[in-house]
């Protein structure tokens, strides 16, 4: 497994190179694209390899981080899972960059940059899952969210991206924080190394592995982008270049999944009932609070980076279920939420990738991302429209696509928790379950509109009227995750025993593989149902497919008049007369009032004649969130109110400052002489 | 409420019945009925254009649905779109305005379809004959099937018409 492993670190090293020197040239981004594209291929390849040989791929080397155990590189199949994630996140991603990164105008963007700090991205983010101990693991983790933070900030002169960056960079930093503090508690005075930690954590006392845990989970949760801290997460998606957002939203947030999988479940072992409660809840509010803010959004990236909080939401359900039933003795059922929760997670990143390489071809050719002004696209972009509907219906959970596979073993594991002995616990499991049947039927809206405002109908505007097909390597970049969408909904057969394997390690779930029958269906052992993603999707192919082909083919319909559609009898259909996003989405908007509060602005000017005349009409409307006002704006202003006291000492001028030091050093030297003396 | 259920039970049934002998609308419409079931298997749907009317034709087809022909009972159902129709009504003469909406109604009603003309106007424009807003009579801009003439004419009439175009349809194949 060695030499994978360095060619995974040398591929991405010789992508960083190739952007350092030729990243100008065409044929130098070709290059970097194809490095980390190998990159990425080592990286599923050793992923995949330690899963099944189920032996763990160590490596240590001290002399580079001398202190504290040096740098410690271990990769259990824990690690090798979210790896496999990382590559299929960046394969596509390296094949769509080259393309993609032609649009960027070099006068505004550092396409050298970008490309040296993509590749440092990826590798940092893979070695992630190496981490095995604290210092090795803060370093990687620090790496990962300074290069993203790089990365969102690549086109600075747009507006809103500067501060989407300051707001995430702080944001990542808190968590980051607490996740040394958590870390530093974890360790108890012992070594760093996570093997020793692992030993030592069940003879902390609960009261501290508690904190512990509520300290990995918000640090580890900010990271996903969690309620309530997903709007910087989201206005970074939003502003980074769109295979970049891919990547941030497909594969990053999920290291947050795999920090808490690692500190919360691995390291800490199984802890009581309301740390899984928490998880269930916080993942089950961020599901529904994601879907609900995603639907409200004209902007198309931003709606694809809320519903990213609506996935994570899920995953973190998931999670949660897991290590509640781990808590209540329940490990069968725990390990299939697991699986679910990985599933989804994989899934996840197929399908927004998917999507958000389509919106990035949108934006280029339209040079927008307001769905308001694009439509008809479906003419001029047939190939990206049909990627992209291929990503609307998997993420809505539609079979045959991937998203029902995932979501479906949510429900199956999910189910058994319903009769809990506690009322409060069978409650909240209850409940999630109709949060998730909820999130799935307002996912299905949501990229309804999603597709259907940016692709159909008439152009709402010029640049949408002249649109043009994205470029081959963006269009293969989309077809290879269409294909690793139809792979992942066809072989959960497959998948699913490979990902008890995975989870086989973590203490509270005894998932035993022979209660995974492989076969056509998917039978998940005695209690749950069944299902056959493949025979489901030949029913399909009969129902859609084949029968429409016989009536075609017997002239069923030979009567059939191809006209216009009825737009009552009105002469000229103008884009004006169209459903806009907005309108779409006014239903829920009056529906979930009480959550948007929303607020609006009509002013009308009339003629100074008469009031029959209005000269000019304009209306406003806003919807405010409760996150921004009631925890970012309190915190931020308590910042303030704080540096305001902090301002008194750090005045500025050079005297105060050697005046501290002075009465430091006298501090110091009296205390030194009354301890001694 | 309970006032309204206390009024529902005191008043009763107030309509008279059906007389099966009832003169010449009751039969005309149990004929239309008995045709438009032999003809599509279900209820007659009308769509109603008017291209240009003074609304003198207007007032008596609305007299087809009023309580003395109560036309829906027989199962003629006037509906919202050519797309549910089976007969379209046309009335007064075509205004330039209405023209291409005219023909855009026909298209888009489903085959077999049948066109009855209402009104004096439909036939020749009547007195809106020459008017610089006016395109031409109805059987100038789509296929005509029957012609109801009068100004206006009356629902008795209107009905006989649909009648007339029923029974010219050619069977279903």
């Amino acid at each position: 497994m060695q030499p994978i492993f360095l060619l995974l670190i040398f591929s991405y090293f010789f992508g960083a190179l190739a952007a350092l020197f030729f990243g100008a040239h065409a044929w130098g981004r070709l290059l970097m694209g194809v490095s980390t594209g190998v990159g990425a291929l080592a990286s599923i390849l050793l992923g995949i390899s330690v899963i099944v040989s189920a032996t763990p791929f160590q490596l240590t080397v001290p002399v580079l981080l001398p202190m504290a155990g040096g740098l410690a590189l271990r990769l259990d199949s824990l690690g090798g899972f979210f790896l496999v994630l990382t590559g299929v996140g960046a394969l596509p991603a390296a094949i769509y960059g080259i393309g993609y990164m032609t649009a960027f105008s070099p006068a505004r963007v550092s396409l050298r940059q970008m490309g040296v700090v993509l590749n440092l991205f990826l590798l940092t983010m893979s070695l992630v899952v190496f981490a095995d101990n604290v210092l090795t693991f803060l370093l990687v983790w620090e790496g990962m969210s300074l290069t993203s933070y790089f990365l969102v900030v690549s086109e600075p002169e747009e507006p809103g991206t500067v501060r989407a960056g300051v707001w995430y960079a702080a944001l990542t930093h808190a968590g980051l924080v607490l996740l040394l503090a958590a870390f530093v508690l974890l360790m108890n005075g012992g070594s760093g190394s996570f093997a020793d930690m692992r030993e030592t954590a069940g003879t902390l006392a609960p009261g501290l592995r508690g904190t512990i845990f509520l300290l990995a989970f918000l640090g580890f949760g900010s990271k996903a982008g969690l309620v309530p801290l997903l709007e910087p997460e989201v206005a970074a998606v939003q502003m980074a270049p769109s295979h970049v957002s891919a990547l941030m939203s497909g594969v990053m947030i999920k290291m947050g999944v795999y920090g808490l999988l690692r500190v919360g479940l691995d390291l800490l072992g199984n802890g009581p009932t309301w740390w899984g409660a928490l998880v269930l809840a916080v993942g089950a509010a961020s599901a529904i609070f994601g879907i609900l803010y995603a639907l409200m959004e004209n902007d198309l990236k931003r709606l694809l980076a809320y519903s990213s909080v609506e996935n994570i939401g899920i995953v973190f359900m998931g999670v949660g279920a897991a290590m509640l039933f781990g808590a209540q003795g329940m490990p069968t059922a725990a390990g299939l939420a697991l699986v679910a929760a990985l599933y989804h997670a994989i899934n996840h990143t197929a399908f927004k990738g998917l999507l958000f390489y389509g919106a990035g071809a949108v934006q280029q050719t339209t040079h927008t991302r307001d769905m308001n002004q694009m439509g008809g696209l479906i003419r001029t972009m047939p190939r990206t429209a049909f990627f992209f509907l291929i990503g609307s219906v998997a993420i809505a959970g539609i079979p045959p696509l991937n998203g029902f596979v995932g979501e479906w073993l949510l429900f199956q594991s999910l189910l058994p928790g319903v009769g809990l002995a506690q009322p409060l616990v069978a409650a909240l499991v209850t409940l999630s379950i109709g949060i998730l049947a909820l999130t799935g039927g307002l996912v299905a809206a949501g990229f309804v509109k999603a597709f259907g405002i940016t692709f159909l109908a008439i152009p709402r505007s010029q640049e949408a009227e002249q649109a043009q097909e994205a470029s081959p390597s963006m269009l293969w970049g989309m077809g290879l995750l269409a294909a690793i969408c139809g792979l992942l909904a066809l072989t959960p057969t497959w998948i699913v025993p490979g990902l008890t394997r995975v989870i086989a390690g973590l203490p509270g779930v005894g998932i035993a593989t022979p209660s995974f029958t492989l076969g056509l269906s998917l039978h998940l052992g005695d209690g749950f149902a069944d299902v056959s993603p493949l025979l489901a999707a030949l029913g399909l192919l009969v129902v859609l497919g084949l029968i429409p082909a016989a009536m075609a083919l017997a002239r069923v319909n030979r009567k059939l008049r191809v006209s216009d559609s009825w737009g009552c009898g009105r002469i000229d259909q103008t884009p004006r007369m169209e459903y806009t996003a907005t309108a779409f989405a006014e239903p829920l908007r009056r529906v979930f009032a009480e959550l948007y509060r929303p607020t609006k602005e009509l002013t009308i000017d009339f003629h100074p004649e008469s009031r029959y005349f209005v000269q000019s009409i304009g209306y406003r409307s806003e919807i405010r969130g409760w996150f921004e006002e009631f925890v970012y704006l309190p915190v931020l202003s308590g910042i303030q109110w704080m540096s305001r006291y902090v301002r008194l000492l750090q005045s500025g001028s050079l005297h105060g400052y050697m005046a501290y030091l002075f009465v430091m050093l006298i501090v110091l030297l009296s205390t030194l002489l009354w301890s001694t003396g | 409420m309970p006032n309204l259920f206390q009024k529902i039970f005191r008043t009763g049934i107030v309509t008279e019945t059906l007389d099966p002998e009832g003169g010449e609308v009751v039969q005309l419409v149990q004929a239309i009925d008995a045709q438009a079931k032999r003809m599509f298997g279900r209820a007659l749907a009308i769509r109603m254009v008017d291209a240009g009317s003074c609304n003198g034709c207007e007032i008596e087809i609305t007299g087809i649905t009023g309580p003395v022909y109560d036309s829906e009972r027989f199962g003629v159902h006037f509906v919202a779109s050519p797309r549910h129709a089976d007969m379209l009504l046309v009335t007064g003469p075509v205004t330039r305005n209405m023209e291409i909406p005219l023909r855009k109604t026909y298209e888009a009603t489903p085959n077999p379809k049948l066109v009855v003309a209402v009104g004096d106007c439909a036939q020749n424009c009547g007195v809106f004959a020459g008017s610089y807003a006016v395109a031409g009579s109805v059987d100038q801009i789509i296929p005509v099937n029957v012609i109801v003439t009068g100004c206006p004419p009356e629902p008795t009439d209107i009905l006989r018409g649909i009648l007339t175009a029923l029974e010219r349809l050619p069977k279903r194949s």
